[in-house]
């Protein structure tokens, strides 16, 4: 049995095939505004490259956003699909959660654009802020706050330099309970922005 | 800074475009202002023919907004019109901070997606195929590049 790990929430196109919480076989590369073109595709041939069949596939985890307005819809049409026509289990995962590093306390951040950023910090299992909008000025002084959390994701609209996050090795654990969807052709991204007032 | 001129043909508009487009650097935002026939289309023809997009440049109107990547520079092209009053969080802001020039006719209906360094082309329809053109902008890279349209049109 086989987990397919799919995420398209901010640049990059990732996808991953795991067995029993170990990765199999992977792929991760900035795809902007071309992932809805690829993702099917790579699914394909990572699946096609393993001799992994459908029937093989047992449940898929996909990030649900925050983070690009399309890309975290991509993602999530792709799973919602797969899992109805196989009958089979779809986990979701907050989309800046799966930039947390390792058990350590880290800020996970994304660019929400217009001088905004996505953020939330998370410890191991342990929610500390959930996902939330705040300026880069909010952020940065929560960064300067908290000086030994990590600081994990896109970065640069902050002024710092980004580095390069790995998304898949933590959604490879993102099948846990509260991420387990009930009806999942009813799941909708997160998106965190609302309306401005016109 | 803010200089006022006036093309005497579309063929003149378009040029003014052209002449505009490899001036543009990405993240680069246009606002387009003028009643609908001032010839805000036509202005974005000219720029994306300078990129060669070897596509021809229809409003937006419906759309909402076009994509041109077959340029030298990405193009993308926003409307506006159709969001007055409407929920504005379509995405347009990963372009308006994109990696391409882009050009926002209606500007005023997406307003809080708007970044501060904007170069503003304001077109009118003054009679015939005249048409008062008025660029405007604070920002020094913008400067440079209406003091360019100066010595030029």
């Amino acid at each position: 049995m086989y987990a397919l790990l799919l995420d398209s929430s901010n640049r990059n196109l990732s996808v991953g095939l795991a067995s029993d919480h170990k990765m199999i076989d992977e792929i991760s590369y900035d795809a902007w505004q071309k992932q809805s073109e690829l993702l099917v595709d790579e699914i394909d041939k990572i699946m096609k490259k393993n001799h992994v069949t459908r029937q093989d596939i047992g449940e898929v985890i996909v990030s649900k956003g925050p983070g690009s307005y399309t890309g975290v819809r991509i993602a999530m049409a792709v799973a919602k699909t797969i899992v109805f026509a196989l009958s089979i289990p779809l986990y979701l995962v907050s989309s800046l959660e799966v930039l947390k590093v390792g058990n350590k306390p880290s800020i996970c951040l994304m660019n929400a654009r217009s001088k905004r950023s996505y953020i939330g910090v998370y410890e191991g299992e342990k929610t500390i802020m959930a996902d939330t909008i705040l300026t880069n000025e909010e952020v940065l002084a929560y960064i300067k706050a908290h000086p030994t959390y990590a600081v994990s994701g896109e970065i640069s609209q902050l002024g710092l330099e980004d580095k390069p996050y790995d998304v898949l090795t933590n959604l490879l654990h993102g099948d846990v309970e509260r991420n387990l969807v009930k009806e999942p052709l009813a799941a909708k991204p997160v998106y965190l922005k609302d309306s401005y007032p016109v | 800074m803010k200089y006022t001129f006036v093309s005497k043909s579309k063929e003149e508009t378009r040029k003014l475009g052209a002449f505009l487009a490899p001036k543009f650097v990405a993240g680069d935002v246009v606002l387009l202002k003028g009643d609908l026939g001032a010839g805000k289309t036509t202005l974005t023809g000219g720029v994306a023919e300078a990129l060669k997009v070897h596509d021809d440049v229809i409003s937006p109107t419906f759309n909402i907004m076009k994509c041109y990547f077959k340029g030298t520079l990405p193009l993308y092209h926003i409307d506006a019109y159709r969001l007055e009053h409407q929920n504005i969080e379509l995405g347009l802001d990963e372009y308006i901070e994109g990696d391409g020039v882009c050009f926002i006719e209606w500007p005023q209906y997406i307003q809080p997606l708007l970044p501060d360094e904007t170069l503003s082309i304001t077109l009118k329809n003054i009679g015939d195929d005249n048409r008062e053109i008025t660029l405007e902008s604070d920002t020094p890279r913008f400067v440079k590049m209406i003091e360019a349209v100066k010595g030029a049109f």
